[in-house]
This record gives structure tokens, C-alpha cells and sequence, in this order.
């Protein structure tokens, strides 16, 4: 059956897919796409993926403290990227989101400072890597803090339906996430506010070591929606272009007043929870092979291979050009220097009181 | 001039914030038909909506939390917490959030908030409806803490708290509710942030207080004035940050500092300031600082009125201060 407006049902049994492993398009409606969006979101993706590799590298060569991989997220973080109006729409993101802030238009040079803790970061290198944030693109400073950023997301949306502002939050989060008090908090007041906040679980399976087996009984955490009186919406992760249909539906949705919805997007986490785990002691390395099989790039080339979008030689320029780009912002980055440590007194508070003051004088007698 | 209570000088401050400024909201558990039930926002919501006057679930993490997004996204929130001691499922969201925001972008984000809440004891509350943890909200950079006294403090510190570009815990003595009925003007007036007051001059001793407590301090100090002893008694208002002039500029003149507060002593406020004056002033000092706080018990109930400084507890210190 086709259909002529593209929707979506909450609450299916199966994750929505759109594209099969084979890569062929198998939704009821037509995508409706330019090629070029087509293939903006194949670029992004394989931004995605070489950013990871080389923070990885970052990690192996000893150049940075922390990383969280996020390879396995790509299509789900693009999709997510590409759904929400840039810069209008608040990103409350969480830390394996570097995907999704490169999609959305942070830019790499801001990326790499915060990772390699030097001036170029904006935040003014003060959180471990993997924390990005950018008032410009209203993406919310990541907090450590597991779903500590959900009831902040609640609030902003909460403002947006207030002033009628037009804009949505979206806030994503891992499965573990959806353990947390501070989690059911947040989206209970969203729904009973009914604000224009979309809830995104990038559902890997793992947090840290233990399996959403261990996490939570529910049969999905899309599922949990119903218990808030909101739709949630049960997607394959691994899709790129389901991630984006149905973000972006969840998005009309609360955008016309329709109140918030859950989506999970269900993926795989091809690296380590982060490069301070060790994930051969909790899941076999039989499981991981199978799981790199379904990799999101290799399916949705399949896909543009049949659209007549990709070949070999695009690819590798393609490759080529993001190498370059990833190397000529690292260089940036690190040109850009360690930050004055005086600094650290600076943002605490608007102005700086008495006590910090003198505080910053005892660390500027020390330095001198 | 009118005359208040606490509670009535709190009504008139946010009354007067929501009517200057639309960006001002409040959000709590019981604040809107309710009025709060202290009262505190009695016949807010009928006037300014159910919009700007948000009756939230029973949920600290999303009254704290929720707070932190709509500052962000450019609100003036301020928060009720029901009281001091149920504040504790929401610190993720205080300490985490709202603290660290400014830090942790880099002054790119900023969380504007006030986060109401009745403390201390002395209404037969028992340990969860009395306690003073002004302390851990102290001890987290970040946040700025005030503690009222008076009806007159309450409004012009709150009207600043609500302007203030930081988040402040913003702490109401709840016996001090309906305990003092003052004049407070019915017009325009702010009072600085980290500014504490003398409320009365001496030369003798220094006697430095805050919130609740305030009340035995003063009256220990006409007690000693019978005796011809001038008790110089400080109200500090702020605790964060607390007014560290002001305090030195009274013990270097009297040699002689006694703190009081009804929070537990260990690792308090109290102990901040006699360290403080010890390390600044020890040359200058007559006796060793003193302190008169809460015991470090849970608060208990049958012995409420033991527990909070009582005057002659108060007496007692300052007596071993004089003969030194």
C-alpha cells in the first residue's frame, strides 16, 4: 500500500526500517529526496566514521585523555542531524553524540580543541573530551551527568511553547539513560506540559558493561512511552533514513502542538563504551564481528548503489577530502595552544566575587 | 509605609518581578491554585495564568531541572521547593546543572534561576521538615546563597535574586514567616547580593548570624546590653558569597568573634568564617573565635528548641569570649 503523506504509528512490534540490509528501499511511501540530500547524508556519515577512527588514533598516540566512540551511531546521529531545523532547534545531546554536533555543524576545529583541551575550545577546555557544546548551533554543553540533561531539555521546550517560539528540543540519550530518576522526571513533566520536546534513545544495547537485558524489563524502550501518555516510536537505528523520517515526524509533531514523543533508535556500539573500558571482558568478540556486518555506512551504500548515487571513486575522494579536513582542523586545534590557566577562575559566577579573587591571585603568585 | 510578613514580602516581590518582567515564571510543587503552602504565591497564578504560574508534578528533578532549560532558553524562573529538606532529589539537577552551566560551556550557557525554599527549624517538623543546608549549596561553586531574616531583607533581596544573572538558593527561615511584621515599601527597592548588615554597633564583641537564629542573637545582645557589654551583631544576608569585610571590619575593632547558626556545626558556614577570621585577623584577635551552631545530630523533634542555638547557649560563649 502507498501512501501519500509519510507518517508514522507509535508502539510497532518490529523496529521501523525503511532501507533492508540489501539496501533496498522498502518503506510504503516515496523518500521524495534530492540526490544531493541523498548524498550529503552518505558524506556525513563517513565524516562520522572518520572522526571516530581518528579520535581513536588521538586516544592510541597518547594526544588525549578520553574519547567515547561513537562508530556504529552514524545513521541514527545523521539522521537525528538532518531532521531538526540547524540553529533554530535546541540539541540537548549526550557524550557519544560526536557524530550528531559534526552533522549539525559544529565545526571540527571547535570539535578537536575541546578534545585535545586547548584554546579552540569554546567551552575553554574545562570538561573531559567527548563534551562538546555551541550556544550558536543551540547545542546544549554535554553534562557527564547520566539524563541529567533531560529535565533541562523539559524546560527549554517548556519556554519554546511559552513564547511560542516555533522551536522544538530534541534531547538524546543512551539506554542506560532510561534507568535514571532524573530520566522519568523530565519526560512526565513533558507530556503533562505537552512541550515541543522529542526524546531520543540511541539504544546500543550496553551501558558500559551491562546488557539492556540487565537494564530494564521492558520489551523495548520505545514502549515506556505508553506509560507517560505519549507515543514512542520503535526505529532501526542502523537506517539512516528511518532515523530521519521518523525524527523529523516526531518533530512535526510536537512542532504543531502535539505534545512530546519517545524515539529509539536502535544501533550498534562497535568500539568500547569509551577508551577507558575494556569491552572483551563483558561481550564476545564473536558478537561485535556479527554486529560490524550490519554496519550503517555498507548498508546505506547499498542503498545509493541502487539509486545510482555512489561508486568507488566518488567514495574515495570523498575519503580523501574529509582526511584532509579532519588533519588541517587537528592542526588548528593544537596550533590554537593550551588555555591561560587564569582562566579557570573566569565563569564560576557573571562577575567574579572576593573569594575567587583571591584565589586567582595566589595561583598568579605561583605561575610568576 | 505597609507592614509585612516574610511571606507577605515575598508575595510582593514576585508580584512585582512578573508585573516588570514577562520572562518571570514560577514553577513548584502546590504554587498555583494552592497559592503554595506556605502561601507564599497566593493569587499569583489567577493574576499571571497558569503558564507563568506552573503547579509541577511531585517532582524536584523536574522543578530544579526544568528551571536550568527555561533559564537557558531566556526565561527568569523561580523555583519552590516545598521545603529545604526534599530539595535533595533535585541537587543533580542544582549541583550538576545549574552550577556548572556557565563553567562547562564556557560562559556560553548561563542558568538565571532562583530556587526558593522554607528552612530551618523551630515548627515542630521533625528532621525532614527543618533542616538548614545552606552548606552544601555554599560548597558548590556556582551558586549563590541567601538566607533572610526580615520581611524588609526578603523583598529586596529577592527582586535581586530574581535579576541576579546566577542561580541563587534563595533560603526563607519558615518561623520567621508570620514571626516579625515590619514596614516594607510598597514601591521599587533592591538590596545587594553579598552584602551583610549591622543591625546592631558595639565594640565588645562581634556576634555574626544569619537566618532564623538571628532572632536569639539579637535578643542575647540586649540581654548583654543590660550588663553594659556592646554586642556588634551581623546579619550576613548572603552566605555565598558572604561579606567578608564587613565581618573583619567588626573583629578587628572588638578582637572578640562569635558565629551562630542552627545548621550542624561540623564543616558549616560558622566554621568558614571563624577560620577566615582566624587566619586573617589572628594578631588582632583578644580570644579564640567561637561558635554557636546546631548539634551534629539529625534534627530531632522533641528537643527542637535544644537544638537550635538558644540564648543562653549563646550567652554562655560570649561570656567565655569576655573572660579570656
Amino acid at each position: 500500500m502507498v501512501q501519500e503523506k509519510i507518517h508514522f504509528e507509535p508502539f510497532s512490534q518490529e523496529p521501523i526500517r525503511l532501507i533492508d540490509e540489501q539496501g533496498h528501499w522498502v518503506a510504503p511511501f516515496a523518500h521524495g529526496l534530492p540526490p544531493e540530500t541523498l548524498r550529503r547524508f552518505y558524506r556525513d556519515m563517513l565524516a562520522a566514521r572518520l572522526l571516530d577512527e581518528k579520535l581513536v588514533l588521538l586516544i592510541r598516540t597518547g594526544k588525549t585523555s578520553f574519547i567515547a566512540p561513537h562508530a556504529g551511531h552514524e545513521a541514527a546521529q545523521v539522521g537525528i542531524a538532518h531532521a531538526l531545523q540547524k540553529g533554530h532547534d535546541w540539541l540537548f545531546p549526550y557524550y557519544r553524540d560526536m557524530g550528531l554536533v559534526l552533522a549539525l555543524g559544529v565545526p571540527l576545529v571547535e570539535i578537536f580543541g575541546q578534545t585535545l583541551g586547548t584554546a579552540a575550545d569554546p567551552a575553554k577546555a574545562r570538561q573531559m573530551p567527548s563534551h562538546p557544546g555551541s550556544k550558536k548551533l543551540n547545542v546544549f554543553t554535554v553534562c557527564s551527568a547520566i539524563a541529567s540533561h533531560i529535565p533541562p531539555a523539559t524546560g527549554a521546550a517548556i519556554g519554546m511553547k511559552l513564547r511560542r517560539t516555533g522551536q522544538v528540543a530534541v534531547c538524546t540519550f543512551g539506554d542506560g539513560a532510561t534507568s535514571e530518576g532524573d530520566w522519568h522526571a523530565g519526560v512526565n513533566f513533558a507530556a503533562v506540559q505537552r512541550a515541543p520536546v522529542v526524546f531520543i534513545c540511541e539504544n546500543n544495547r550496553y551501558a558500559i558493561s551491562v546488557n539492556i537485558r540487565q537494564q530494564t524489563a521492558s520489551a523495548n524502550i520505545a514502549i515506556k512511552a505508553r506509560a507517560y501518555g505519549i507515543p514512542g516510536y520503535y526505529a532501526d537505528g542502523l537506517d539512516v533514513l528511518a532515523s530521519y523520517f521518523v525524527v523529523r515526524w516526531a518533530l512535526e509533531q510536537a512542532r504543531t502542538g502535539a505534545g512530546p514523543s519517545l524515539v529509539e533508535l536502535v544501533v550498534h556500539r562497535f568500539g568500547a563504551h569509551s577508551s577507558a573500558d575494556d569491552d572483551s571482558r563483558y561481550r564476545s568478540r564473536e558478537e561485535l564481528a556479527a554486529e560490524r556486518q550490519q554496519d550503517p555506512l555498507l548498508r546505506y551504500q547499498r542503498f545509493l548503489e541502487q539509486q545510482g548515487l555512489w561508486d568507488a571513486q566518488w567514495a574515495n575522494e570523498l575519503r580523501l577530502e574529509i582526511a584532509k579536513e579532519l588533519e588541517a582542523a587537528l592542526q588548528e586545534a593544537l596550533k590554537a595552544g593550551e588555555p591561560n590557566p587564569l582562566e579557570m577562575f573566569d565563569d564560576v559566577y557573571a562577575a567574579c566575587p572576593w573569594h575567587l579573587e583571591e584565589q586567582r591571585r595566589l595561583l598568579a603568585e605561583e605561575l610568576a | 509605609m505597609p507592614i509585612m510578613t516574610m511571606i507577605q514580602a515575598i508575595q510582593s516581590a514576585l508580584d512585582e518581578e512578573m508585573n516588570r518582567d514577562e520572562r518571570v515564571m514560577l514553577l513548584g510543587e502546590d504554587v498555583g491554585k494552592r497559592g503554595g503552602v506556605f502561601l507564599a504565591t497566593e493569587g499569583l497564578q489567577e493574576k499571571y495564568g497558569p503558564e507563568r504560574v506552573i503547579d509541577t508534578p511531585l517532582s524536584e528533578a523536574a522543578i530544579i531541572g526544568a528551571a536550568v532549560g527555561l533559564a537557558a532558553h531566556g526565561m527568569r524562573p523561580v523555583a519552590e521547593i516545598q521545603f529545604a529538606d526534599y530539595v535533595f532529589p533535585g541537587i543533580d539537577q542544582l549541583f550538576s546543572q545549574a552550577a556548572k552551566l556557565r563553567y562547562r560551556s564556557g560562559g556560553q550557557f548561563t542558568a538565571p534561576m532562583v530556587v526558593r525554599m522554607p528552612t530551618g527549624g523551630g515548627v515542630k517538623g521533625g528532621h525532614h521538615h527543618s533542616q538548614s543546608p545552606e552548606a552544601h549549596f555554599a560548597h558548590t561553586p556556582g551558586l549563590k546563597v541567601v538566607v533572610v531574616s526580615t520581611p524588609y531583607d526578603t523583598k529586596g533581596l529577592l527582586k535581586a535574586a530574581i535579576r541576579d544573572d546566577d542561580p541563587v538558593v534563595f533560603m526563607e527561615p519558615k518561623r520567621l514567616y508570620r514571626a516579625i511584621k515590619e514596614e516594607v515599601p510598597a514601591d521599587e527597592y533592591l538590596l545587594p547580593i553579598g552584602k551583610a548588615a549591622i543591625r546592631r554597633p558595639g565594640r565588645d564583641l562581634t556576634l555574626v548570624s544569619y537566618g532564623g537564629p538571628m532572632v536569639e542573637v539579637q535578643k542575647a545582645a540586649e540581654e548583654m546590653a543590660a550588663a553594659s557589654i556592646e554586642a556588634e551583631v551581623i546579619d550576613l544576608r548572603t552566605v555565598m558569597p558572604w561579606d567578608k569585610e564587613t565581618v573583619l571590619a567588626s573583629a578587628a575593632k572588638t578582637g572578640r568573634l562569635l558565629v551562630v547558626s542552627e545548621a550542624p556545626r561540623t564543616a558549616s558556614l560558622a566554621s568558614e568564617v571563624v577560620a577566615t577570621v582566624s587566619e586573617e585577623l589572628f594578631d588582632q584577635l583578644l580570644a579564640p573565635p567561637l561558635r554557636v551552631c546546631g548539634f551534629d545530630t539529625p534534627y530531632p523533634l522533641a528537643q527542637d528548641k535544644l537544638y537550635m542555638p538558644t540564648v543562653t547557649r549563646i550567652l554562655n560563649a560570649a561570656k567565655r569570649l569576655l573572660e579570656y
